[in-house]
């Protein structure tokens, strides 16, 4: 079969790779329909998770259609049109039986590398390097599902393909920000990044009853999106204080909730880019956690700051003085898929929640790395490219 | 793969390798203390339902000592085991997780198929993947 795979630094390409197969009683075999790039690809793409070879098939959003199931495989035949959490659970460990899926005692299957790293080990995650798994990704005509009960959910008939990928992983994702982040009516939120997850993480603020929320990025064309689809109010931070323009939207207070969707490889401006910069071509800090420092620092005394973006190390000039001195709760997670995913596939039948709109870039897989290229450059007004299969 | 990409994961692997070298001479002067530890999982199942032992902890019975115990605050059976034959501490990690997997899930997953040209880089990363099951902090 077709797949698109991590060949090397900055280097994907569409290759032939043996079909998948049923390695488990509990597996089950989706042909793909569409998949999405992620954000957090990028870091892939870079370099800056060392755990790749040569032919890994990536890509970890996706929905599909089920063609072949296991013996142990009982909500799902084949036939059935699903979207794939981008995490894979098994249903029934403490961690899964306790709404926290990503992170699943029985899934990764290189636990030694991230327990070395992190102290633990979180789940499996397909086409996201072998320090998660080693699993195959989502840009293939076809995907191996393991636990496919607990990691694949059937689409409601209502919701369209293109809607329901982006429950896969930037829906989930974004909601649990919101929710975990402890969101309540009347609350004023700050997000920053107006990618798919911070687009995903506004609108769940709004649905769980923020008074304001606001969204914060560089690229007008994706705070312009926001607007349009959501109806937030943005700040581009390449020409505008982030800071005195929280403090005056908030009577002086500061965001109830700060949601972080950038991650490890933040843009900025000023000294403190350049200085993450440096630091980090020279392997004296593993990522740039500038959005993680903004959000503290601005958050409102006793707030609450959620940590979205995903961070693979060591941080330098983390504010533990802000953090501390202001009480706040500061907390993040890998998404916990399964707990959102119906409700949010209810949602979008319901016309309550929008996604198709960030597909701004749909194109066959054979055009994969065109689609990453546009995505990574931000070019042509990328938001995500999806690749049809 | 570029220059500068080999070197990233170069410096990765080699990063994990001084790890695992740093962790052994610490293990090492640990000595009598670490190979009398126990190795200890946590079950989400309720004692009873740990016995009997799966096959994949049972086959070692002769070579090791279990103590089977509640774990605090109902989450689960705790799983102690250290070796007191032949079987290395590798294998018993190993076989504690999968019979945790088994006992919790049913089955244990078995790791998609490797890409097929690795490169030398992807090479030296199985050399780290290979062991990982039976490595880390149990």
């Amino acid at each position: 079969m077709k797949a698109l795979c991590w060949e090397g630094i900055n280097d994907v390409r569409v290759q032939d790779v043996p079909d998948p197969q049923l390695l488990n009683d509990q597996d089950m075999i989706v042909k793909v329909r569409l998949s999405t790039v992620c954000g957090s690809d990028l870091h892939l793409l870079t370099g800056h998770i060392p755990f790749m070879q040569a032919g890994d098939v990536i890509g970890h959003e996706f929905m599909g259609e089920v063609v072949e199931v296991g013996p142990g495989v009982t909500k799902h035949r084949p036939g059935d049109r699903v979207v794939v959490c981008s995490f894979i659970a098994c249903g029934r460990c403490y961690y899964c039986k306790n709404e926290l899926y990503s992170l699943c005692d029985n899934t990764n299957t290189n636990p030694a590398i991230t327990q070395k790293l992190w102290g633990a080990d979180p789940g499996g995650i397909f086409g996201y390097s072998h320090a998660m798994g080693g699993f195959r990704g989502s840009h293939a005509e076809y995907v191996r599902v393991p636990f496919a009960d607990h990691t694949a959910i059937r689409i409601p008939e209502a919701v369209d393909d293109m809607s329901a990928v982006f429950a896969s992983d930037s829906a989930p994702t974004g909601w649990m920000g919101a929710d975990l982040g402890g969101v309540k009516p009347g609350d004023v939120v700050a997000v920053w990044g107006s990618g798919a997850v911070g687009q995903m993480a506004a609108r769940a603020a709004q649905l769980l009853g923020a008074e304001r929320v606001i969204v914060i990025d560089r690229f007008d064309y994706r705070l312009r999106q926001a607007e349009l689809a959501f109806g937030v109010e943005t700040i581009n931070y390449a020409d505008t204080s982030v800071g005195e323009t929280l403090l005056e939207a908030t009577g002086g207070r500061g965001p109830d909730v700060c949601i972080e969707a950038v991650g490890c490889e933040a843009h900025s401006t000023g000294p403190q880019y350049a200085y993450d910069q440096v630091k980090s071509k020279l392997k004296l800090e593993m990522d740039r956690p500038i959005a993680v420092r903004e959000a503290i620092y601005n958050c409102r005394k006793g707030g609450s700051v959620f940590v979205l973006g995903v961070f693979t190390g060591l941080v330098d000039k983390f504010p533990l003085g802000a953090m501390m001195n202001k009480g706040l709760t500061v907390r993040g997670a890998q998404q916990h898929g399964q707990r959102y995913i119906p409700m949010l596939l209810d949602r979008i039948a319901s016309g309550e929640l929008v996604t198709s709109h960030l597909a701004t870039h749909v194109m066959p897989l054979s055009e994969g790395a065109r689609g990453y290229e546009l995505f990574k450059k931000k070019e042509d007004d990328c938001l995500r490219s999806v690749f049809t299969l | 793969m570029n220059t500068a990409g080999k070197a990233i994961l170069a410096a990765g692997v080699a990063g994990a390798a001084a790890m695992a070298r740093r962790r052994a001479r610490g293990s090492a002067a640990a000595g009598e203390e670490a190979s009398d530890r126990w190795l200890t999982v946590t079950v989400y199942r309720a004692p009873e339902e740990v016995q009997p032992l799966p096959d994949e902890l049972a086959r070692w019975r002769e070579e090791i000592e279990i103590r089977v115990q509640p774990a605090a605050g109902d989450k689960g059976t705790e799983l102690m085991v250290r070796p007191i034959g032949e079987v290395s501490r590798h294998e018993l990690r190993l076989a504690l997780r999968r019979a945790k997997s088994v006992l919790e899930a049913g089955e244990v997953v078995k790791p998609d198929t490797a890409p097929t040209h690795p490169g030398p880089m992807g090479k030296a990363l199985r050399l780290v993947t290979n062991r990982a099951g039976g490595g880390g902090r149990l």
